[in-house]
């Protein structure tokens, strides 16, 4: 049998807010999902890793770019190492486990950003 | 296939509503299911040992039956637990010495159901409220309904001991009717009519 006793008072609480359940809970509405639509370019994102030395420690950075339209991009900073070697291994690896994409991994071309030299 | 630790269970608590759980003897039951009480001491070390498997399938089944509130915001979901309840108190009818009994094998077991008995009130009472707020029951005071929710509570407890004692017939139709027969004069013109639509249909 078990030891854990349930005072009545709480239980009559937690029926209550059962009883809650169906009049103060509602539906979401589109606009709740907004977020997930404006992440949606982001499947469809080239990664690329990025090193930088910063404050005696290499950080990892970890560039979202949209292939379509590089200029379109996040950037994220992911870990730091102190050491060069571990820095660039684990950021290749961080690289190929983020851009992991069933059509292959995307790729962004120079060209597309049309930098102006001038 | 049960196995034969479920096979004595069960065939206890037939001997238990049969004769009462102090009149059965260890060789009563293993007749019951033809084995040896050699066999029976195997499984079960005593008759406390039963006793407790008993109970302990008992409450579990309780337990169930409790957690089976609210699933859905229908009138359906409080006639589908009294269904559950009427198959509980049916299949376990020795609780009702136990209800009374001043000495128990099992001194806890008197607190168990004062505690599983105290909850299935509270259940009712709160299903009273919501249903009262979903429109299915005219609005009454809460004195009203506590006497109401005891009321139910009662039926569903005490109707098949008193159809036993007056040696009438048991079925879950006529114990749903009992059950509901308190609820109808409250429910409301869109009670009435989800009882008559969703709930009279399958009357069993």
């Amino acid at each position: 049998m078990s030891p854990y006793k349930i005072d009545e008072n709480v239980y009559n609480s937690l029926l209550e807010l059962l009883n809650d359940a169906y009049f103060v809970d509602s539906k979401g509405n589109f606009t709740d999902f907004q977020f997930y639509h404006d992440d949606h370019w982001l499947s469809d994102s080239a990664v690329i890793d990025n090193l930088i030395y910063k404050r005696g420690e290499w950080n990892i950075e970890l560039v979202f770019a949209l292939h379509t339209n590089p200029l379109k991009f996040i950037k994220r900073q992911i870990m730091s190492y102190s050491c060069l070697k571990k820095a660039t291994l684990s950021a290749s690896l961080m690289r190929r486990m983020a851009a992991k994409d069933q059509r292959g991994t995307l790729e962004v071309k120079v060209e597309d950003f049309k930098i102006c030299c001038n | 296939m049960y196995n034969t630790k479920e096979r004595i269970v069960n065939a206890s608590i037939k001997l238990f509503n049969d004769h009462g759980i102090a009149s059965v003897r260890l060789q009563q039951i293993a007749d019951e299911i033809g084995i040896s009480v050699g066999n029976l001491a195997y499984h079960f070390k005593n008759k406390e040992a039963i006793i407790n498997s008993v109970y302990e399938k008992l409450f579990e089944d309780f337990q169930q039956i409790l957690g089976a509130y609210l699933k859905t915001p229908s009138l359906l979901d409080f006639d589908s637990q009294v269904s559950y309840y009427f198959d509980f108190f049916k299949n376990y009818q020795f609780y009702i010495t136990d209800l009374f009994a001043t000495e128990h094998p099992l001194p806890e077991v008197r607190q168990r159901w004062q505690e599983f008995m105290n909850k299935m009130i509270f259940q009712i009472r709160k299903r009273l409220d919501f249903h009262a707020r979903r429109g299915d029951l005219t609005p009454q005071t809460e004195a009203t309904y506590d006497i109401l929710s005891e009321a139910i509570w009662m039926t569903i407890v005490f109707w098949i001991p008193q159809q036993q004692m007056r040696s009438k017939p048991i079925t879950e139709t006529r114990f749903k009717n009992a059950v509901w027969n308190n609820v109808k004069p409250y429910l409301t013109e869109k009670g009435t009519n989800e009882f008559s639509s969703m709930i009279l249909p399958v009357f069993i």
